[in-house]
């Protein structure tokens, strides 16, 4: 199989599996085979958001008057977030697109990715209102130690797929040398790699981000960098979003009515299935040491974020249909719900923009001549 | 009356039905003090203002007391009263009743009973709870994956008496 823009072919589209079956031709959603991607698309739209509609003039004077443990803790959250957003931005699209065969996916995937950059932008316009020079911390995130290591962590499964996958579409099934070493590539082992992708999309969007939101919060509970915790507001209804979806993806892959093989590797891959996501609780629990390696802030410190984590966990490999890891039952940070429910702390709506109103909530058609009778 | 947002038109007609009786004069004055005044500085306190779309705002009042519940009763009928029992582990442990909330959901929450929940909107499917007995009717279509025996009690009213398994 060579991958091609527009497959030629004449075939059923609802017969399709949702991946490795004939290259999306027609770009068409009358007929659907998993509707709830279409409903997906839709939602994502009308959550459309730009990161330039929430002020952020009172953030920089409240990080300014952060303690310096506190703005260490701030800073690594976003640079850990710029990391991840800047991987979600594209992979999807890289690892998936050429892999595709459902229109309807193919569609749910690039409006996916796209959200994504959406809050990569955000990470610029915070950054360019509360600090003064914004590169430091950006070249910070490819030299410092423990965000590059989780770096790879975040992006081995992707990596892996697409370089297997790019063997495939060139040189098809069989045992290939390239460039001297020699690679075995079949189908279902790529299927399986897949699968694993999936899961660690999924462990990437529910559990990891989780960790940066409640620090996020934690600072907006104490009515600080209250324009920040209003831009991650925003972002954590898009990842509920995008977890959503890949919880419906694993779903159908391990239901095998989609692609019947593909059931049969979800049901051998249960044990690995934990095991990525043990590893990110543990990297993530790592993560919260680092964060307060300083101090805690006030509300939540090292364990407090640890438990959280492990309660997150729980919730996500659940929704999967797999057993809890921790049995953490009860939300150590009770009060996080009410952040992340993006239209429940609502202030006077003349002093602050709903998230429901989509557009037009700032005008910022501001031109040149609008300053023509200033003087300096 | 809502002050801030009504428009010219509207509030000019309001002011001839309620007030027919008033002189030409008067009528003439009214046309010209509904021109906004740019340098009003009043306008300019939030303070002064009223909330303009007390709506937007969440109801934190106990949505299953009916005096307190923003829904519209029906003439003559009863809104449907049912009971919901809560099992942790198929203990039962706990019977509230449904009857004037807009989900399930905030019914539980009204009457003390701890939900996870995040959208609110059937999306992120952090409510999912499992049902063990009786039927429900989604008021919006739930997005998030449940499983068959699952329900998403954010989008949800019960249709019977049922019994719900809270972890």
């Amino acid at each position: 199989m060579s991958y091609t823009t527009f497959n030629q072919k004449t075939f059923d589209t609802l017969k399709q599996p949702m991946f490795f079956g004939e290259t999306v031709n027609v770009a068409r959603y009358d007929i659907q085979k998993h509707k709830i991607f279409e409903n997906l698309i839709e939602k994502q739209l009308s959550f459309f958001w730009r990161p330039e509609e929430v002020d952020l003039a009172n953030d920089r004077k409240d990080f300014n008057d952060l303690p310096d443990h506190e703005q260490h803790i701030f800073l690594s959250n976003l640079k850990y977030q710029t990391l991840l957003d800047s991987v979600q931005g594209r992979s999807p699209n890289v690892a998936f697109l050429p892999i595709v065969s459902l229109p309807e996916l193919e569609t749910w995937i690039e409006t996916w990715s796209f959200s994504e950059t959406i809050h990569s932008r955000s990470y610029t316009h915070i950054m360019r209102n509360v600090v003064p020079n914004p590169a430091e911390v950006f070249d910070d995130i490819t030299r410092n130690d423990f965000i590059t290591r989780r770096a790879v962590s975040v992006t081995k499964y992707y990596d892996e797929l697409i370089e297997k996958c790019s063997f495939y579409t060139q040189l098809g099934e069989g045992t290939h040398t390239i460039n001297g070493k020699v690679v075995d590539i079949n189908l279902r082992d790529l299927k399986r790699t897949l699968y694993l992708t999936m899961v660690s999309v999924n462990v990437l969007e529910a559990i990891r981000f989780y960790v940066s939101f409640a620090c996020s919060f934690a600072f907006a509970e104490r009515a600080k960098m209250e324009g920040n915790a209003k831009i991650i507001k925003l972002i954590a209804r898009d990842e509920a979003l995008h977890l959503t979806g890949t919880q419906h993806i694993l779903q159908i892959m391990a239901a095998g009515k989609d692609d019947p093989e593909m059931g049969e590797i979800a049901a051998s891959c249960k044990e690995e299935v934990r095991e990525i996501f043990l590893d990110a609780a543990e990297q993530e629990k790592e993560w919260a040491g680092y964060l307060f390696k300083d101090g805690s802030m006030i509300g939540l410190n090292q364990q407090i974020l640890a438990q959280y984590v492990e309660y997150i966990t729980d919730q996500r490999i659940v929704a999967i249909g797999l057993p809890p890891i921790f049995n953490a039952k009860s939300n150590p940070l009770p009060w996080i719900n009410s952040w992340l429910n993006s239209d429940n702390v609502q202030v006077a709506p003349q002093e602050a923009e709903i998230s429901s109103y989509l557009v037009g909530a700032l005008d910022s058609a501001v031109d040149t001549d609008d300053f023509g009778d200033f003087d300096l | 009356m809502n002050q801030s947002s009504s428009n010219h038109t509207s509030s000019q007609e309001d002011f001839l039905l309620e007030s027919s009786a008033s002189s030409h004069e008067e009528l003439q004055h009214e046309d010209f003090s509904l021109e906004a005044d740019p340098f009003d500085d009043s306008l300019d306190n939030p303070l002064d203002a009223e909330p303009v779309q007390e709506s937007l705002l969440l109801n934190t009042e106990d949505c299953e007391q009916p005096e307190a519940s923003a829904q519209i009763d029906l003439e003559g009928m009863d809104k449907p009263l049912h009971a919901v029992s809560i099992c942790h582990d198929s203990h039962p442990v706990q019977t509230v009743s449904f009857q004037h909330a807009n989900t399930l959901l905030e019914s539980l929450e009204a009457q003390d009973v701890p939900v996870h929940y995040q959208c609110r909107e059937g999306y992120c499917g952090s409510c999912r709870t499992q049902l063990l007995e009786g039927e429900v009717h989604y008021t919006e279509e739930p997005m998030a994956w449940i499983n068959d025996d699952e329900i998403l009690p954010c989008c949800c009213i019960p249709k019977t008496a049922i019994r719900i398994k809270l972890s």
